[in-house]
């Protein structure tokens, strides 16, 4: 199972390299980005605000790149597969599931290398920044964040990749169903927000992108 | 007798103006008697109304006391005296002995139908509350349109908002460290680190001429506070070459069109609850009397005032306040307990979607 | 069970006009089995019912002694697989290729692999993609043989193939079946190529079975008769009558094309007032078209 899980891993690796580069390159430098020039000592009591406003900006591409990652590596992970039919993957000496799985798994390997970039790009933005009295650094909290958000997002889009055109069907019928229904409500005046209850149900409490609905702060109060 | 002639002429000449004058100051006053009359007539108008209106609004209506709370609402599934009963002791704490001057306030409450679309008559007294109000709505309501008793206006514009009690102190005191964190003030900073009398300065307990430069210390803060809060203020008229200056870094120019502002305009670098803190301190330290010596003198300079609430002085009480506050700082920024493993779960949830993917069924 | 394959009453549907129907396979262990039939007649997805890719609505595989697709996991690492269109990663180089293969199969054979690239004249660093398509056949002959399965499955996989390519890749295969005694289950429209090489041949065609027969009854029991005299019903004959036409306008005889045809069968001929003028060997091509004729025509399994 190692060897097997070796050979799909290389061969994840080669399909994905690219992004997983340029992924681990923007992992790195979105932390160290969000800290450069922002505190300046001879602001004084301004750069705090500015700092803050700096980092909240910066914050906001995590999330993006979380995203990005998670839908790329999906994508490379099941293209190759999908151009062959999966014959071959099907003709392969092993349960299907199992065959998933290490393409699951490859996935998570090769995606602790921009989450272990957040971390040390932020690791060393915090220790080389001299951040203003009161405000703390978060660095393993935002990878933490991170990883959870990339994992999530690939998992989503691995998982839709996986399905079949069936599958995105029905999807799509789904999403459709409720834009008909949300409009249909709004023309009968209806008092029905089906959006909103989506959004709290995907954003809130322990929905699927609750991890993404955090702030993503390396440096706060 | 032409001297006499002559003294007499240049009298009467020199006392025209003065009659005339005196005329219009009569004229003035009797318009002014004429004006305070009609005020008179008018305010006791309004008082009639004012009962007339208040006799309507309670008309029919119970009466609930719990405590020294009196709330008078007509009959309606609204849990008031629940609420009351809940609102009473956090009430009581805050304004202490005083408190037992609020019968003199009572609530008038109206209970209407929650839907907003149904017609109801208009009253001008009272607080309308739709009749399904939850408990806990209930008793916030209580808590924060309470009357504070003999608040006086010179405390109402210091603290700038009313004092009533707080559900979420430590919430109220967590935004204040917030505020003394990321405020962009240098005095604020320095309060922040330790600098008593920069506390005092910033939550305008101590002296009060020169603000512009006791709370913005450096030129960097004036000219951000103009450039970035008064700039179209300043923009036009006589003030607009200034601000141009300002803007070029003249620290004079921007002073001065700082203290060119009207009383009261220039922002504070402390929002008000910062000032609630302190008097919540204050009120904490002095027991229950400590509203009613608070409130007994309200002439008094406000850190006279406060000091007298608290029995300490100012600086102690200022340094009891930041140190209430350093203690409320926020929790840190991590991710609550269960959204890694809502994370994980979810990963897992997608992942066994992929392995059940209908492609992999025969 | 002595079969490699063995399936029974296997139906399938694939959409609305395509069916497999009645389907009975056996193909014995260590034959190499040809499979043929024209274009659309079900060879490729009676393959991926014997692989497993596909579920049957009903009948049974079994393959090297084991039911299909139930076991296919265990099935599939005895068998080597070279489907009909290159199926592989295009980015990844014929090492690589080989290299992610390899660690699927307990019994790869890396030797075997050296050599083959040796023999097939592959470079390692080559991408998939880049390869012509004969070089692509080879390789996946190569990941095949390299797997050492029992049995081999290899649908049309010379089909397009310069003739220098495909006598490469079919002495590899008689070679393969010489060392290890596997069985080879070979899919083509080829008539010629597989006449050289087999020892059975199954027929399809429109879903259904023509015939299953081994080679040598097949190619050497298939004749055309020039035929005298002979009565418009026949009753009972000894062998099969796939085809039966006048020649050049009836003064000449009939043409008969006839199967299960042993030598001493003309007496059967004397016996009803007829006889028999002439008796021509068909090759195997010739045969395939008649039996399909005459299966298009009677639409009966033979």
């Amino acid at each position: 199972m190692i060897a097997m899980f070796r050979a799909v891993l290389y061969s994840q690796w080669k399909w994905s390299r690219l992004i997983v580069v340029l992924g681990t390159v923007a992992a790195f430098a979105i932390p160290l980005l969000s800290l450069q020039g922002a505190a300046r000592a001879d602001r004084g009591a301004m750069q705090t605000p500015e700092l803050l406003r700096a980092v909240q900006s910066w914050g906001t591409l995590y999330p993006l790149l979380a995203t990005a990652l998670g839908l790329l590596m999906a994508i490379a992970a099941w293209a190759p597969d999908h151009r062959g039919r999966h014959i071959h993957a099907l003709t392969l000496p092993l349960e299907r599931w199992r065959y998933v799985l290490l393409r699951f798994g490859a996935g998570f390997v090769l995606l602790a290398a921009p989450i272990a970039a957040v971390l040390i790009g932020s690791s060393l933005a915090v220790l080389t920044a001299t951040l203003p009295p009161g405000l703390q650094a978060y660095p393993i909290a935002l990878a933490m964040r991170f990883a959870f958000a990339v994992f999530v997002a690939y998992a989503v889009f691995f998982a839709v990749s996986a399905g079949t055109a069936r599958t995105a069907g029905i999807l799509l019928a789904v999403i459709a169903a409720l834009i008909l229904v949300q409009v249909v409500a709004s023309m009968a005046n209806l008092n029905l927000d089906l959006f909103g209850a989506a959004q709290t149900a995907l954003l809130l409490g322990p929905g699927p992108l609750a991890v993404f609905a955090g702030r993503w702060m390396l440096v706060d109060v | 007798m032409s001297r006499l002639l002559g003294v007499l002429l240049t009298v009467s000449v020199l006392a025209s103006p003065v009659q005339s004058q005196d005329s219009l100051i009569a004229r003035l006053r009797r318009q002014a008697d004429s004006l305070l009359s009609a005020w008179r007539d008018a305010q006791e108008l309004a008082a009639v109304a004012d009962s007339l209106e208040q006799v309507r609004a309670t008309a029919g209506s119970d009466t609930i006391a719990v405590g020294g709370l009196r709330i008078i609402a007509n009959p309606s599934p609204l849990p008031l005296r629940e609420a009351a009963e809940r609102a009473w002791p956090v009430i009581d704490s805050l304004y202490g002995s005083a408190a037992e001057d609020l019968p003199r306030y009572p609530y008038i409450f109206r209970a209407v139908d929650p839907d907003s679309s149904v017609r109801r008559t208009v009253l001008h007294v009272g607080v309308e509350l739709p009749w399904d109000l939850d408990l806990r709505g209930t008793s916030t309501v209580l808590l924060t349109t309470v009357v504070a008793p003999h608040f006086d206006p010179v405390l109402a514009d210091w603290l700038g908002t009313a004092l009533r009690p707080t559900l979420r102190p430590q919430d109220e005191r967590t935004a204040v460290f917030v505020q003394l964190v990321t405020a962009p003030s240098e005095a604020v900073r320095r309060c922040f680190l330790g600098d008593i009398v920069r506390c005092k300065v910033v939550l305008q307990v101590g002296d009060s001429t020169g603000l512009v430069t006791q709370w913005y210390v450096t030129p960097a803060e004036r000219e951000a506070l103009v450039t970035e809060s008064f700039a179209d203020y300043f923009a036009r008229g006589a003030t607009a070459p200034s601000l141009q200056r300002c803007r070029q870094h003249r620290d004079d120019a921007c002073t001065a069109l700082l203290q060119s502002l009207p009383p009261g305009s220039l922002p504070r670098p402390l929002g008000h609850a910062a000032r609630l803190v302190l008097v919540r301190e204050a009120l904490r330290a002095g027991g229950r009397d400590a509203y009613r010596r608070l409130v007994a003198s309200p002439n008094a300079a406000i850190e006279a005032r406060l000091s007298s609430a608290a029995e300490t002085d100012i600086d102690s009480l200022v340094a009891r306040w930041r140190n209430s506050v350093l203690a409320a700082r926020p929790r840190p920024l991590t991710l609550p307990w269960w959204a890694g493993f809502a994370a994980i779960g979810w990963t897992a949830l997608f992942g066994f979607c992929a392995l059940r993917s209908s492609r992999w069924r025969l | 069970m002595n079969d490699a394959i063995h399936i029974e009453r296997l139906h399938y549907r694939a959409g609305r006009n395509f069916a497999i129907k009645e389907l009975d396979l056996h193909v014995p262990t260590g034959s190499i089995y040809g499979f043929l039939g024209p274009n659309g007649s079900g060879k490729t997805t009676t393959i991926r019912l014997i692989l497993g890719l596909l579920r049957p609505l009903s009948g049974r595989i079994t393959v090297l002694g084991l039911p299909m697709p139930e076991q296919h996991a265990r099935v599939l690492g005895r068998v080597g697989y070279v489907p009909e269109q290159p199926h592989l990663d295009a980015t990844l180089t014929v090492r690589e290729l080989i290299d992610f293969q390899a660690a699927f199969y307990p019994r790869w054979d890396r030797t075997q692999a050296d050599e083959l690239i040796q023999r097939f004249e592959l470079e390692g660093d080559h991408l998939f993609g880049r390869l012509s398509k004969g070089q692509k056949a080879k390789l996946m002959i190569l990941l095949a043989l390299s797997q050492c399965g029992d049995l081999l499955v290899l649908d049309e996989p010379t089909d397009g193939l310069d003739p220098v390519v495909r006598r490469d890749i079919l002495s590899a295969l008689i070679a393969y079946v010489s060392e290890r005694g596997a069985t080879i289950f070979i899919s083509s429209h080829l008539v010629h190529e597989l006449e050289r090489v087999c020892d059975w041949i199954a027929v399809m065609d429109d879903g259904r079975l023509v015939t299953e027969a081994p080679m040598e009854k097949l190619k050497h029991g298939t004749k055309r008769l020039v035929v005298l005299g002979a009565p418009a019903e026949i009753v009972n004959p000894p062998f099969r009558v796939l085809t039966r036409e006048s020649a050049n306008g009836g003064g000449a005889g009939e043409h008969w094309v006839v199967g299960d045809w042993e030598p001493g069968m003309t007496s059967y001929f004397e016996g009803v007032g007829a006889s028999v003028r002439d008796v021509i060997d068909l090759d195997l091509e010739d045969g395939f078209v008649e039996l399909l004729r005459s299966f298009r025509k009677g639409g009966t399994r033979r």
